[in-house]
């Protein structure tokens, strides 16, 4: 037997109300594994890169930037390459199935974010193959049950063909899976030069550029210096990285971290209260035995230590539980959802479980430090 | 002396000592002088010691008996330093316990004193053997070791082959074995028991002080038992009466 051992045995001397206590803390970490997989992997700002540069029109996301800024784009010296970039959303099948296709130059694409893409010789190759080609992100192929070489038509809200019509007809020629986990592959890469030239409006101009500083470049600098650049021009233009462009995304619709961290506080707060509650019963029932164990020579700081092992025991487990149980959730969610646990949301959760062990198991480890023996044998 | 394989085999069938070792040398293992004590409340204080004065040799056994209220149970909690008096000197062995803080105290009864008390007090999660390694914890003692010294102090109160028996598996006679165990199992020096036969029948409370008898004579350790009984009493080389924080009497065994 080892300390640990006596305070696990501790833990489970009421097993009804442990069993209940690791329900709650099950329940607090589930709804902060899936909410933080939310932030994380819905819509990929986590793995957002810092150091590429989206640069798109200043008066907002619906204004076009003409195509020809690029080559002043181009003529910074810290400027490593460009793609410009022409969103087109649309649905496939029914209104409510929407996606994503970006249109862009393949091999300026590849140069640019081929490897946070996950973008290799054989794709790039492949979308070239042909105008009309599409490459696939990974969770948008998934979801939408999509396979290389299938025809998809893809219904554009306001991007009308010169032919007439707004249907977009594209062959599915390979499927990108993204540098990791957490990119965000729920959108699909068509061909620039193809849908510039068929589009019956807005020819020759873009969304965005996309900007690779170059090493050792200072990315603020430049995006401000991009700025300033156009700032009396008949184009202005905000110059963010990708990540900030991702963050500033989600904003629009609400301040979706913000709410997720109130959620997940309001919680862990709730959680606190019922451990340290729970804890503070439990030392209490048993002061006659730690009574007994101080008079048998075990010191104040054992007595603490034991507490607070307790505590950690119990948040550790149903922790566990409740992240265990959070993984489950992102992979029976699907990829439309995207939901990513990724290292650093487990990393925090270890945080928080020491931190909530610590704190939730002070008040009754202390109370049982300070116990004087002779009021722990009067209990009883 | 070979250590026994269970203590029935080395135990009497009497139940009262027939015959007491040879006389303890005069230097008192435990000293009290000028020993006070008074508890508090609110405004009042309560003595309950004004100047107790105690010597008990090494390896004596020392019964203490008096009238509820007398003190006895302070005097017990003195002894096992879990209790400060306010003044006067309380030495057991060459520990000043009055002078020491509590962590001190709780180092010095982990390694000086074992205590065994009227209802057992034993965890009721842990088995018997856990419950008796308990005091081993705070011992820098391999797993190994700890297992082996709790099996030979099981064997020796009789409880072999009960070691995972949980408390609520046993009789009271057999508990308060386990609480003998753990008391002894770091071969502490310093033996004290309140009232140990308190919550037993006749029978398993003999066999109980037939075990402290045994420890007393043949293990040599020193015990101070707090008792009502005065059955109990005549296992005692020396039988003091407490009264109102005073002894009144004294009286030694034939």
């Amino acid at each position: 037997m080892t300390l640990f051992d006596l305070a696990r045995r501790n833990a489970w001397r009421k097993p009804m109300r442990t069993v209940l206590l690791l329900v709650c803390i099950a329940i607090a970490f589930l709804i902060y594994g899936l909410t933080s997989s939310f932030l994380a992997g819905s819509q990929g700002a986590s793995a957002a890169n810092e150091d590429i540069l989206g640069v798109m029109s200043a008066g907002g996301r619906g204004q076009a930037l003409p195509m020809a800024l690029g080559e002043r784009l181009k003529g910074d010296p810290d400027v490593a390459d460009i793609a410009p970039l022409v969103r087109m959303r649309g649905f496939v099948g029914t209104e409510r199935n929407v996606v994503a296709v970006s249109a862009a130059d393949p091999v300026r694409m590849m140069a640019v974010n081929g490897k946070g893409l996950g973008l290799g010789t054989p794709q790039i190759e492949a979308l070239g193959a042909a105008r009309d080609t599409l490459l696939v992100g990974r969770a948008l192929a998934e979801a939408q049950g999509f396979k290389v070489g299938q025809s998809v038509t893809v219904s554009a809200f306001d991007m009308l063909k010169k032919e007439g019509g707004r249907d977009w007809r594209f062959t599915i020629a390979g499927i990108f899976d993204g540098e990791n986990a957490s990119t965000d592959t729920y959108f699909a890469i068509a061909r620039l030069d193809y849908v510039n030239a068929a589009r019956a409006r807005g020819s020759d101009t873009v969304d965005a550029f996309v900007v690779r500083p170059k090493a050792g470049a200072d990315v603020g600098r430049l995006a401000a210096r991009i700025d300033a650049l156009f700032r009396n021009s008949a184009s202005p233009t905000r110059t963010q990285s990708e990540k900030q462009f991702l963050e500033a995304f989600l904003r629009q619709y609400a301040d979706v971290g913000l709410i997720v961290n109130l959620v997940v506080g309001a919680a862990f707060v709730t959680l606190m209260m019922i451990v340290v509650n729970t804890m503070v019963f439990a030392v209490r029932e048993r002061r006659f035995e730690i009574g007994v164990l101080k008079t048998l020579g075990f010191p104040q700081r054992t007595i603490l230590t034991l507490i607070l092992f307790e505590t950690l025991f119990l948040l550790a487990l149903g922790g566990a539980i409740g992240l265990v149980l959070a993984k489950l959730g992102t992979l029976a969610a699907g990829p439309a959802l995207g939901l990513v646990l990724t290292p650093a949301i487990l990393a925090r959760a270890l945080g928080l479980i020491i931190g909530l062990g610590l704190a939730a198991g002070a008040l009754p480890a202390l109370g049982a430090w300070r116990m004087p023996i002779v009021s722990a044998f009067r209990t009883r | 002396m070979s250590q026994p394989d269970t203590i029935d085999t080395l135990l009497p069938a009497s139940p009262v000592p027939e015959s007491l070792p040879e006389p303890l040398p005069d230097a008192p293992y435990i000293a009290l002088e000028n020993l006070r004590k008074a508890y508090r409340i609110g405004q009042q204080a309560i003595p309950i010691f004004a100047g107790l004065d105690l010597a008990i040799a090494e390896g004596d056994f020392v019964a203490i008996m008096g009238p509820s209220g007398s003190g006895k149970s302070t005097l017990l909690n003195l002894l096992a330093g879990i209790d400060r008096p306010d003044g006067g000197v309380l030495r057991i062995g060459n520990s000043r316990l009055d002078q020491m803080g509590e962590g001190a105290r709780a180092a010095w009864r982990a390694h000086h004193m074992g205590i065994v008390f009227q209802f057992y007090n034993l965890l009721p999660m842990l088995s018997a053997a856990e419950n008796v390694e308990l005091p081993l914890l705070l011992k820098p003692l391999s797993r190994r070791e700890r297992r082996a010294r709790v099996e030979r102090v099981l064997d020796l109160v009789g409880l072999a082959g009960r070691e995972n028996h949980r408390p609520g598996m046993m009789s009271g006679g057999q508990q308060q074995r386990v609480g003998i165990a753990r008391a002894i199992v770091s071969d502490p020096p310093l033996l004290l028991c309140d009232e140990p036969t308190g919550d037993l029948d006749r029978a398993s409370a003999d066999a109980v002080l037939d075990m402290l008898r045994f420890l007393n004579s043949e293990m040599k350790k020193t015990i101070v038992m707090v008792t009502h009984d005065p059955q109990a009493a005549l296992y005692a080389r020396r039988t003091l009466i407490l009264d109102k924080g005073r002894f009144i009497e004294e009286a030694r065994a034939a």
